[in-house]
């Protein structure tokens, strides 16, 4: 599937490429009666660097795009491009290529017409020329993969092919900056991961300072330089995936990364005992009281009833499918299930039958004090 | 056949069992062809009987003496400036309609205030009032008793009882039709395309001609043909505001009403059968319309 085009074309406009640029937001804020959307919200996004801004619904990533593209306008703040002030400019001086969500083509125009729409609406003096414009919406339409369909109406195309009509319009207008709202949530799981690498390739190849936003916490952490993630307007945890995925700042973070089981533990001593272990609580070494314990599905070890390591527990589920075996187990005086990825030689040497009684311990945690 | 590995022998294949009768089957949502053919017939009998008779009546009266007398009482002077008064009423208030209906439903599809229910209750309060009631309104603020009236007679300005007051209840009496008809689909397109054209670059004006209007100018059309069928066709609140005075404020529905009650049938029912001949006019027109922009609106729905 797509390949972002390395055309001459393109390899020839690299040389007279504006250097990327930066966006500073400084104490960003904004509410909607008495919710706060943003509660001051501060973030650089590094020139040329590939951004992702990661929540569930409603942690306000959404409105923080918006507000770095001038859709939504905020009540306290700052958000600058190369230090200029840009809440002072208009959307149309801001010149931020926006994709958004639903994509939000132009219906009644064809591909071709979508696309040029941001060169012919420039004043009569900064527009180029039919020719110019037609040129430059074939070059873009080839960068994104869809040389041949320029006489389509959206209606016509495909969910993906319409993604990119909506990224390659966004890109006509030669924008400072490149913002996408949620870009793969509306295509299928097969379309996103095409798409995903597709992207990646995309922004090496223009270079441009781009921020995306989604919730699915895979498409961030594997195409995003850094990420940022937000929680009730305001930002949980900045850092590289592998920043983010091996040292989760919150109990919020590791629980919405996912995989992992949560015990509510008491600490002694900075050291509290989950699943027959001691581990380390994050950042006090010293402390006593209530604590959270998150293991992730491949940090808890399944051991034989010889060993007698660990707690007992109990198979209660196998799911036998990808590189390794995700085992359900319950243990005593615990409602929810505590789930267990396992190398497959365990499966396909059939110890792991549903109903069989094992031990099982954690090889790794993260604790957080609880207060 | 048997030289062929792979060709099948049929001989060793259990012949099918021949199929049992099966039981007559139809769609739950279906019913048996008594009752369909009983309702079809019920509905039937009653376009027929309410709409189709009395249509075909209307024609049917107004060439009863033949056609000279049905072109006779068309071109007569006061028929004449009957229809000609329709057409200019029409041509203000449909205009007039279609600006505030736009402006209306932009206001009430694009953005959030206050006050913004109370406004689509307001739109709609023209469909629920008596349009009697509507023409009584204009009397009593502009009548020679009412509440501006006296100063405007005195200073010159006739309102009821003459052209403006048809024009201003007609207004009135049409206005839901446009918005009515643009509101839910500017809602269900929502602001997206909107704000796509604006980060483009595009002016509020470029958006405005570009963007929101091709995506609703079937809707539109559709409900200027609409309001253009009422303006023309309206009775009730012109007939409080606009005095009946022949050959100067009569409109054609008005002027069949004289007509017919001096007892000149055919006249009123050749009047009676232009109107209606425009009203057959429109529909057609709608329904292309409806056949053209209920395809749009299935793609949009796609999208």
């Amino acid at each position: 599937m797509p390949r972002a085009g390395g055309t001459n074309a393109t390899r020839a406009d690299e040389r007279h490429r504006p250097s990327p640029v930066r966006i500073d937001v400084e104490e960003l804020g904004k509410s909607y009666g008495s919710f706060a959307a943003l509660d001051n919200v501060s973030l650089t996004v590094k020139p040329g660097e590939l951004l992702a801004l990661l929540g569930p619904s409603g942690s306000g990533k959404t409105t923080l795009l918006r507000a770095i593209a001038g859709l939504t306008a905020t009540e306290e703040g700052t958000i600058r491009f190369d230090g200029e002030d840009a809440t002072v400019l208009s959307l149309r001086e801001r010149r931020v290529g926006f994709v958004f969500q639903q994509y939000a083509l132009f219906r009644h125009m064809t591909v071709f017409d979508n696309v040029a729409f941001g060169l012919r609406v420039r004043p009569r003096e900064e527009r180029p020329r039919a020719g110019e414009i037609a040129r430059r919406v074939r070059r873009l339409l080839e960068l994104v993969q869809l040389g041949g369909l320029e006489k389509r109406f959206p209606s016509q195309i495909s969910g993906g092919q319409r993604q990119r009509v909506a990224l390659a319009r966004a890109l006509a207008i030669e924008p400072r900056v490149l913002l996408l709202d949620e870009p793969f949530g509306a295509l299928d799981a097969k379309v996103r991961k095409e798409l995903r690498s597709w992207l990646r390739e995309l922004h090496t190849e223009t270079g441009l300072t781009t921020v995306f936003v989604t919730h699915d916490q895979e498409e961030a952490l594997e195409l995003a330089d850094r990420v940022v993630i937000m929680r009730a307007g305001r930002v949980e945890q900045i850092g590289t995936p592998s920043e983010i995925y091996d040292e989760p700042a919150t109990p919020f973070v590791c629980e919405f990364l996912g995989g992992v089981a949560r015990f509510e533990v008491t600490a002694k001593e900075g050291e509290a005992d989950v699943l027959g272990s001691l581990f380390p609580v994050e950042g006090d070494g010293d402390y006593h009281g209530p604590a959270l314990a998150y293991v992730r599905a491949h940090e808890i070890e399944i051991v034989a009833r010889e060993r007698a390591e660990g707690v007992p527990a109990v198979i209660r589920a196998v799911r036998p499918f990808g590189p390794t075996v995700t085992v359900e187990l319950s243990i005593e005086g615990r409602a929810s299930r505590i789930e267990a990825e396992v190398p497959r030689e365990l499966y396909s040497g059939g110890e792991l039958g549903i109903g069989q009684g094992v031990f099982i311990r954690a090889t790794s945690a993260r604790i957080y004090a609880a207060n | 056949m048997s030289s062929d590995p792979l060709a099948l022998d049929t001989s060793r294949i259990p012949s099918r069992p021949s199929p049992e009768p099966r039981p007559f089957f139809r769609t739950p949502v279906s019913e048996t062809p008594l009752v369909k053919a009983a309702l079809i017939a019920t509905g039937l009998a009653f376009i027929v009987l309410m709409i189709f008779l009395p249509l075909a009546a209307v024609f049917f009266e107004a060439f009863r003496r033949g056609v000279e007398p049905f072109f006779a009482s068309l071109v007569e002077p006061d028929a004449l400036s009957a229809v000609r008064l329709t057409l200019l009423v029409a041509a203000i208030s449909v205009p007039a309609n279609l600006v505030f209906g736009l402006v209306a439903s932009w206001a009430i599809a694009k953005f959030e205030f206050k006050g913004k229910s109370f406004l689509v209750t307001l739109i709609d309060l023209p469909f629920s009032v008596s349009p009697v009631i509507a023409g009584l309104v204009y009397i009593l603020l502009f009548g020679s008793y009412g509440f501006v009236g006296p100063w405007l007679i005195a200073n010159g300005y006739q309102i009821v009882f003459a052209v403006p007051g048809i024009v201003l209840a007609t207004i009135f009496v049409t206005f839901p039709f446009v918005a009515r008809q643009l509101i839910p689909l500017m809602e269900q397109q929502g602001k997206g395309d909107e704000e796509a054209a604006l980060s483009l670059g595009a002016s509020g004006l470029q958006t405005f001609f570009r963007v929101t209007l091709p995506n609703i100018k079937w809707a539109l059309l559709y409900g200027v043909l609409l309001c253009n069928a009422r303006a023309m066709g309206e009775f009730g609140a012109v007939s409080v505001v606009s005095g009946h005075i022949r050959g100067k404020t009569n409109t054609m529905p008005l002027h069949v009403e004289i007509l017919y009650n001096e007892y000149n049938f055919v006249a009123a029912f050749a009047v009676a059968s232009l109107l209606a001949f425009l009203a057959l006019v429109t529909l057609v027109l709608k329904s292309v319309l409806e056949w053209r922009y209920g395809g749009e609106l299935a793609a949009s729905g796609r999208h």
